[in-house]
This record gives structure tokens, sequence and C-alpha cells, in this order.
């Protein structure tokens, strides 16, 4: 449902230490002049028309296509594009009907889909509601090991009631469950495909049979994986204008980069900050920047240290230079936040709720000298602590040293501790890995057009909660609002939530920076959102 | 029959140098910090009982010598386990990436041994002149420059500025995938071209100031043939011993060349395994080139006679 950006910066880690070296050798130098200008775009140019085909640079091969294990960037922008999921979730991050026609929550305990007719999979068969007890229930299975278990954890039956009709029943009210289904936790898989592909489903032997605007054509392991367009798809806004796409495996940063700028690859998401400046000028293409649902902070995970004391913890915030963090670590492409949401996840909030949410909150603005004062107020001065980081990336590299500066500028003692990029992602499950830690970096998206998907994890005793953290009023105001079945009233709720996080700071929020995307000359019609990993976007791109 | 006898005792070296090789293999993943359970569960929430369910269906709750029984057993039958981070069986993983990695190393070995070889003839035939200070000082500029940065000017002159060769992947088709590789397998070679060069000119040296060359050139023997027969046959030895060092140093070093090509050989793959906890693909591959560089080396070894027959004469006399 949610994760760090562990596994995704891994991968853009190897090239960025050469890169910077590279470009400078390579280029002209680009004057460092103050931040990257950049605007959000809803949407590129509509195709002047079909395109045979086009190449996609994903900087990590996807471990497998089994929407069970699709959890990262790397496997979910693929696989959006050929397997689909219950609800759809839209570039706008609204959620709309996918292959479940519609769907209702009867009770808070239950939700209802009724499967769309007329929808088959890529083999030709039809789409049953026996494929989609078969599919969801594939995350109960323990055999299975399924990466979405956190949204399954409530659940206790998957029946097929009626023809087209499924009904999923959870234990405690849980309407969240429901919206969960636009993303992998959702996708539908042909039934009979699993039980003939068995263990080697979602692998580069085994494939995937699913019905979306897409199928796998061929994965070349550690090269790439080609798709190409299925004629019957059900959908005609969302048929396929390319032939076939072609997603090339580009680990090394500059070498995606290059390809880019040469012209090689078409495309790719997730450019590096680092060679922003160079793609914008770029006459070989477009970069933009879209909406995001991801905030970078910092995870609190050691509440009995000195940063056990709120007014620690506020000072720290305080004694950060964000913005100057967004320069270096994001070329300026990004803006600081006090709250660990973007707008973008609220959906059909109201303006009150936004208020409470965005506007009646605190602001924690950069004054050293008043971060002084509250850590010597706690009596905290001399207070050790230590930050975790790793050889992900240079904003990872970055904020550990600029939070460690911030730290000795009020009065603490700062460690810095690097792992390697395995032990950073255990931070992460692994309470023993965390010992001994008191902050780590982390950025964090939503995937689901729900708030409240961030605060319940920080609900007492729940898994991704790493410090501990409690607070019996924000418990109870988080779980009363996963029983609510009107969207308004929950996120009137979550907007209270954001507020106790945003004054008790168990994570420090420090910045949001927008996804970004590399079109080339020969393509347009891409909608840049994070939404790209559960929407088929490869579907909507054609010739410029 | 001391060639058989030779082999033979080269044959049981090798089998047990590979049988402890399996062992440190195995067991030193047991050294590294790490529990690959949650390597497969990638940090994610899981159930206790798909922890319980995971660790079984890898063989993970088993004691490590049986882990390491049954891990053995399956390499003598070709089957490497699972691999964690594809879920796919490793043999699949490295026969999919295999085929780079060895025309990378091939196309560099040609390189390294043609180009350093006469570079170092030519050296040592001009030893002391202008000739030979040029391509020493040559050899040591190069020899500075490692495979990154190799990569990272390879790729931004030939690729991104002139455009002769792409800058990633590695083609499709023979003649494609020598195109592909050209830059890679030069990237590659550098390094290993200086040490194969600076080797060929000291050995080559070595032998020119032998009596027996001194001797042919004064019956009057041409130059040419003196540096031919008595010089490089005699200098081979020492060269090709490197080259069988140089085996196992080109299998590793592919690593930094694959990643910086975006080649999908067991190089970058050795890498990205080690960094995601990957077992049973770093044992298999570390296996395979421990292997290699046990092969080539014996094969080296064995062949040592037919290259210098004064080592023939002295095992003879023992």
């Amino acid at each position: 449902m949610i994760r760090s950006t562990a596994p995704r910066s891994l991968a853009l880690a190897a090239g960025i230490a050469a890169s910077a070296l590279a470009l400078s050798a390579c280029a002209p130098a680009a004057p460092a002049d103050g931040p990257v200008e950049w605007e959000l775009t809803e949407t590129t140019a509509d195709p002047s028309g079909d395109i045979d085909s086009f190449s996609w640079a994903s900087y990590a091969e996807p471990f497998s296509l089994d929407y069970a294990y699709a959890f990262d960037y790397a496997d979910n922008q693929v696989l959006a594009n050929v397997c689909e999921s219950l609800l759809r979730l839209n570039p706008d991050y609204t959620l709309g009907p996918g292959l479940a026609e519609s769907w209702e929550n009867p009770t808070p305990t239950t939700s209802v889909f009724t499967i769309r007719d007329g929808v088959t999979f890529h083999d030709g068969t039809p789409l049953t509601a026996a494929d989609v007890v078969a599919s969801l229930s594939r995350h109960l299975d323990p055999a299975v090991g399924s990466f979405w278990y956190s949204v399954y954890q409530n659940v206790v039956s998957i029946e097929q009631t009626g023809d087209r009709e499924v009904t999923v029943t959870t234990a405690v009210p849980d309407v969240q469950f429901a919206l969960s289904m636009g993303g992998s936790a959702g996708v539908i898989e042909s039934a009979a495909a699993l039980a003939a592909a068995g263990a080697d489903y979602g692998n580069s032997t085994g494939g995937v049979n699913c019905t979306g605007p897409f199928e796998l054509a061929e994965w070349k392991s550690g090269e790439s994986i080609t798709l190409t367009r299925y004629d019957d798809y059900w959908d005609p806004e969302l048929a396929a204008r390319a032939g076939e796409v072609e997603f090339l495996f580009m680990t090394d940063a500059n070498a995606r980069v290059n390809a880019l700028k040469s012209g090689d690859v078409d495309g790719s998401w997730m450019i590096p900050p680092a060679s922003y400046r160079q793609l914008q000028d770029s006459s070989d293409g477009d970069l933009y920047f879209g909406l995001t649902s991801a905030v970078s902070s910092l995870v609190v995970s050691d509440l009995e240290g000195p940063l056990g004391d709120l007014r620690v913890r506020k000072a720290l915030l305080m004694a950060l230079d964000r913005q100057g963090i967004v320069d270096a670590a994001a070329e300026g492409v990004g803006e600081v936040t006090d709250v660990l949401t973007t707008e973008s996840v609220w959906g059909a909030a109201d303006d009150a709720t936004r208020t409470t949410a965005f506007d009646d909150i605190e602001s924690y603005p950069y004054d050293v000298e008043a971060a002084k004062a509250l850590v010597e107020e706690a009596g905290a001065a001399g207070g050790e602590i230590v930050i975790a980081t790793a050889p992900l990336g240079p904003d990872v590299t970055m904020l550990a040293q600029a939070t460690a500066a911030a730290a000795e500028s009020i009065g603490l003692t700062a460690t810095i501790e690097t792992v390697t990029p395995g032990a950073y992602t255990a931070l992460f499950s692994d309470p023993s890995a965390r010992e001994g830690i008191d902050l780590f970096y982390t950025n964090w998206y939503l995937s689901s057009p729900d708030p409240l998907e961030m605060y319940s994890v920080l609900r007492t005793g729940e898994f991704s909660n790493y410090g501990g953290w409690s607070d019996p009023e924000f418990d109870e105001i988080v779980t009363a609002a996963s029983g609510m079945k009107d969207a308004e009233e929950r996120n009137a709720e979550t907007a209270k939530a954001q507020q106790i996080a945003n004054e008790q700071l168990p994570w420090l929020p420090i910045y949001t920076a927008p996804m970004s995307v590399f079109v080339g000359e020969r393509i347009t019609g891409v909608a840049p959102s994070i939404a790209f990993l559960y929407y088929p976007w490869a579907a909507t791109v054609g010739a410029r | 029959m001391i060639a058989a006898r030779r082999v033979a005792g080269k044959l049981g070296g090798l089998l047990l140098t590979l049988f402890l090789a399996s062992l440190l293999v195995f067991f030193s993943r047991f050294l590294v910090p790490g529990d690959p359970v949650q390597f497969l569960l990638r940090g994610r929430k899981p159930s206790p009982e798909a922890v319980a369910e995971v660790t079984a269906m890898y063989g993970l709750d088993l004691p490590p010598w049986q882990q390491y029984l049954n891990w053995v057993t399956g390499v003598l039958h070709g089957d490497f386990g699972r691999s964690l981070q594809f879920r796919q069986d490793v043999t699949t993983v490295i026969g999919d990436r295999l085929p780079v990695t060895l025309m990378l190393v091939v196309m560099a070995g040609t390189m390294i041994a043609v180009v350093g070889i006469a570079a170092g003839a030519l050296a040592a035939v001009s030893q002391g002149r202008a000739l030979d200070r040029a391509v020493l000082i040559g050899l040591t500029i190069l020899g500075a420059i490692p495979s990154f940065v190799g990569s990272i000017v390879l790729i931004a002159v030939f690729a991104v500025q002139l455009g002769w060769f792409p800058s990633f992947g590695a083609g499709e088709g023979f003649f494609d995938q020598l195109y592909h590789l050209v830059l890679p397998a030069t990237a590659l070679a550098i390094v290993f071209t200086v040490l194969v060069g600076k080797v060929t000119r000291s050995a080559m040296v070595e032998q020119l100031d032998r009596e027996h060359v001194e001797v042919a050139t004064s019956r009057g023997i041409r130059r040419g043939t003196v540096v031919r027969r008595h010089v490089f046959r005699n200098a081979l030895w020492p060269i090709l011993t490197v080259s069988g060092l140089l085996v196992a140093g080109l299998l590793v070093a592919s690593s930094i060349v694959e990643a910086a090509f975006g080649l999908a050989g067991i190089g970058s793959l050795l890498v990205q395994s080690v960094d995601r906890l990957d077992f049973p693909v770093v044992q298999a591959i570390v296996l395979l080139i421990v292997t290699a560089f046990v092969l080539v080396n014996a094969v080296v070894d064995v062949l040592e006679p037919w290259i210098d027959p004064r080592t023939a004469a002295g095992a003879g006399a023992r």
C-alpha cells in the first residue's frame, strides 16, 4: 500500500555518483544559477495519430510481473499497462470503475463489486467472477507471501455472491479496502492462467495473462520487456495508440540520460534531478512535472532518545533549512511541507476540510536560534542522535548530512551511520535493524486517493509506526474514520489526524517533489502523474 | 606418461579446490548480515504464516549443513536453486545473461592479447629508445584509468558526441552484438592490456639479454626470426600465466562495465544480487567464476611443457 523510496533509490544510486562526473565532462557545463524552473502539467498534447512503437527507459528491471509482488516503480509502471484492477486510479488520483463497473459498501465490513461484462483476457477467455475471487484470494495465501497483505489484513472472506458479483467481508469496518482496489492489490488475472503457470507465474518465463490495453509479448531478462497492443481490449477510451512499447532496463542513471538525449529511447519516468536542467534545455523532447502523492520525510524511529521530547523534534525540524535541501537535492523542483500528505490524495475534500488539513496547522520556519532555545528548554543539549543513511542517491545522502548539521547547530551530537542499501531497506521491516537509530529518511507515497492511508499506519502498534509513537486521541480518530463510508465525513476526520501528526511530529515532513517524466520528440499523450503506477498510461501515447 | 600423470594430478587438485570453494561460497552467506526472508518480503508487512511458508519454501528453516548438502546435490545436477529476487530458477536467470558476458570477455580478451602483446613486443625490441619510452608512458597513463572512468569517457565521446556506437544494450544477432560490445570491451580491456603489455615487455627484454639470443644473433640469423623463435617463444610462458590470472579479473571487472553500458551480463547481475541478498544467484556466479579461474589456470599449467620445453625436462628430472 505504501512504501519507501529505498528500492527505487537503490537503482538510481548506481549511476548517480558517476553521472555528475560524466555530465560535467561531456556537456557544456550548465551554469548552476538557482533552481530549475518548473510547473505542474496535467497532460501533454494529444497525439496526432497512432504510432507503430516507442521505447521507454526504466531505471530497473521488474522483479516480477506477478501483481502480488508488484510493489515498486519498476514493476508497476509496466504492469499498469498489462493488468487491470477492479477499480481504476486516474491520473488526477480519482478512483473510477475498472473491471468492476460499480462497487459499494452496503455495510462498513462488506465491499461488493459488480464485475464488468464483455471483458476478455489476452488469451481470449472471458472475465468471470471466479477469476476475481481467485485473483484476490491469492493475497490471503501464505505460500504466495503477497506484498499487499496489509490491504487484506482484515479480510475474512472473498466470495462470489452472484453471477457477476463478488463480496469481500472484513472483520472490522474497513472502507479503505475498496479504495485500495485501484492499485496492484486489486489486479485481476485469469484463474486458469494462475493455475497453469504455478510458481513461475509473473516471472520472465511464466508471464501474465490479463485484460489491459497491452499484452506481454517478450521479456528478455536483464534487458527489456516488450508489450504489444491487445486488439480486443474492452475500453475504447483507452485502446492503445501504439502498436508496441519496449521497456529498456537502464540501471545506470547516466546511461539513461544519455539515451534520452541521443534519442535512442523515447521517454522515461523519474528523471535524476541532476539532469533536469540538461533535459529541459534539450531540443530532443520535453521534461514535465506532474502530480505526486509522495512526501519526503524523516522517520523518528527512537522515541526513547532525545527525540522523545516533542520540543527537540520541533527544534530539529526548525533547524533544517528545508528550502535549501529542496534546492540541493531536487534542483529546486519541489515544495517544503509541514504535513505528511499531498493535496492530491484528498480527492473530493471540501474547502473547510482542506483548510483544517493544510492551513490550520503549525508551520516550522527555519529558525536556528528559536530551535536552540527549545533544545535548552528541553534540557537536551549534548544529546546524541544517530541518523541512518545508505548510498542510495544524492537526495538521501544530502538529507542525512543536512540533518546532522542541523542537529549539531542546535546543540545535539549527531552521528551518520551509513549502511548498505539492503540494510537500509531492512529498517522498514525489521525492528532489530532500527536499534540504535534515531532517524531515517523516506519518500512515502500513497496508492489510493485517501489520505487516511497515510495516517492509519501511524496508529499505535502498526507495522510502519517505526518509532512506536502513540497518541490515543489520534488512534481513536483514525480508527473511527476507517469505518466511515461517506468520503466527506472521513476526510474531515482525517484532517484532524493530520493536525495531530503535524503537531506531534512522529515523522518530520521535509518536502514534496513532483513526478518527473521526459517525453522524446517522436511521441506525446502521456499524463504526468504518479498514477502511472496503476493507470494504463502507455495506452494514450501516440505520434507527436 | 608424464603428461597423463600430470593431468591426473591437476584434476585431483582441481576437484579439491572446487570443493573447498563450494564450502566457502556457501557458508560465507551465513556471515553476511541480513535475513533472506526479509529480503523476499522486501520490507513489506507479511503475515506470520507467510514468513513461515516462505522460509520453508526456500529451505531456509533447515540447519546450515543440510542446506549445504541440498545445494551441492542440486549443483551437481545442474540445479542452483531459485533466485529470490526474480522468483525464477537460477540456471534460467544466469543462462539468460551468460552469453553477453562471455562475448564481452572474449572480445576484451582478444583486444588485450593483440594490443598488449604487440605494444609490449614493440617496446622490448626498441628497448631504451624513444619508442620504448613512448609505449611505456602510454601504458602507464592508460593503466591509471579505472574501468568506470573509461566507460564514461568512451560513451561521452563515441556514443553521445560522435554517435558512432550505441551507448547501451547488447544488440540482436551476432554482428550487431559485436558492434554493440566494441565500446564496453574496450573499456574492460584497457587496464588489462597495460598489464599484459608490461609483462610482455619485461619477459622479452629478459630473453633478449640471454646468451642463446646472443649466440643466435652472432650466427647471423635474421633479427626477426630470432625475436620470434627465441625471444617471444620463451617469453610466452609468463605472458600466458598472467593471462590465466586475468580471466577471473575480467569476469569480476565486467560488472562495472556492464552496469555502465546497460548490459545484462552476469557481472551486473552479481552486483545486483549481492545488494539484494539473493544468495542462490551470488553463490552460483561466484562458483562459476572460481571454476572458470581454476580451469583456465589448470589448462595453462597443463600446456606449460608444450610451450616451454625446459619445464618438461625439469619435471622429468625430478
